[in-house]
């Protein structure tokens, strides 16, 4: 799908308010509601736009902190352990990797004790064979385009 | 800004628009057994408190032709983990910098054209004087996103 500068224009209006009614993207892109509103089902079914949410601030829910964990897991097994690790909850992002490790995930944690248990369930998994973590301190805010924090 | 109390209602409200940010409010409405006004109420209370940043679609970067996700762990030389994160925090294509305990002392993710970008960045990187290392991955297919398992707890 090629993408127009009308589809642009939508797919950033989206990007910083998902509720923007189409009446508003139509009146500053000067076309009716409903022709957005079939670009917009169009993007959807093509996959440009994976999924709509809200971004909440972990920190007002309970969460202390960020952890990144670099996860290395036996060869070819990667995609296996990935559907796993996104199951967990508190889990934000999760991907395979090209680098020093084979999956990484970006998760928000309560505390200490929480911390430990996700490392431990994370190990638990069976083909993982190691797990790195980074704790992230004095992060700023994250780009809401692809990491929902 | 008084803490905000994160009971039933409101955690259902954050539920149905974590899993689809354009559920009209009369649907969450119908769903809590309350009235539009209630949910209008309590959406803009949780807006105004910081609760709800705001909304977001997730695109793929690929489709919009933007490229690829990549992280670069960083070690520098000690004591100069700030001035490093001020130098990054201005480069090209950055959606993350943060500090780090754990094997780097800086962690960035940027959103990268294409490999020539990559090398680009890293090289940039690896030019600070006060960096020792500089290691980079490269997200494979679209990071999966999981916002809906994002849980939390009430009173």
């Amino acid at each position: 799908m090629k993408l127009d500068k009308i589809d642009f224009t939508i797919l950033e209006m989206l990007i910083d308010d998902a509720r923007i009614s189409f009446r508003e993207i139509g009146r500053k892109l000067q076309v009716s509601p409903y022709t957005i509103s079939k670009r917009f089902e169009k993007l959807k079914k093509e996959r440009v736009i994976v999924d709509s949410t809200v971004i909440i601030d972990p920190e007002k829910v309970g969460y202390s902190f960020t952890a990144r964990f670099g996860i290395d897991v036996k060869p070819s097994y990667s995609s296996q352990v990935l559907d796993e690790i996104i199951k967990i909850p508190s889990v934000i992002v999760a991907s395979k990797l090209v680098g020093k490790y084979d999956l990484i995930s970006i998760i928000v944690v309560k505390n200490f004790e929480h911390l430990c248990d996700l490392r431990e369930t994370i190990l638990e998994m069976p083909y993982v064979e190691k797990v790195e973590i980074g704790l992230w301190i004095k992060t700023m805010e994250l780009c809401p385009k692809y990491f929902l924090i | 800004m008084s803490d905000i109390r994160i009971d039933k209602i409101n955690v259902k409200i954050i539920r149905m628009l974590q899993n689809d940010a354009r559920t009209s409010f009369k649907d969450i409405a119908k769903e809590c057994n309350v009235s539009l006004d209630t949910i209008k109420n309590r959406f803009n209370i949780l807006k105004k408190n910081g609760v709800i940043r705001g909304s977001t679609i997730i695109v793929d970067p690929k489709k919009m032709g933007e490229g690829n996700l990549v992280i670069i762990g960083i070690q520098v030389l000690q004591q100069f983990s700030e001035s490093v994160l001020n130098m990054i925090k201005k480069m090209q294509g950055l959606c993350v910098v943060t500090k780090s305990i754990g094997q780097y002392d800086i962690e960035a993710i940027f959103l990268l054209k294409d490999i020539e970008q990559i090398g680009i960045t890293k090289e940039k990187i690896e030019n600070f004087p006060q960096v020792k290392v500089a290691n980079v991955g490269i997200f494979v297919d679209k990071p999966l996103l999981c916002p809906k398992n994002f849980e939390f707890e009430f009173e």
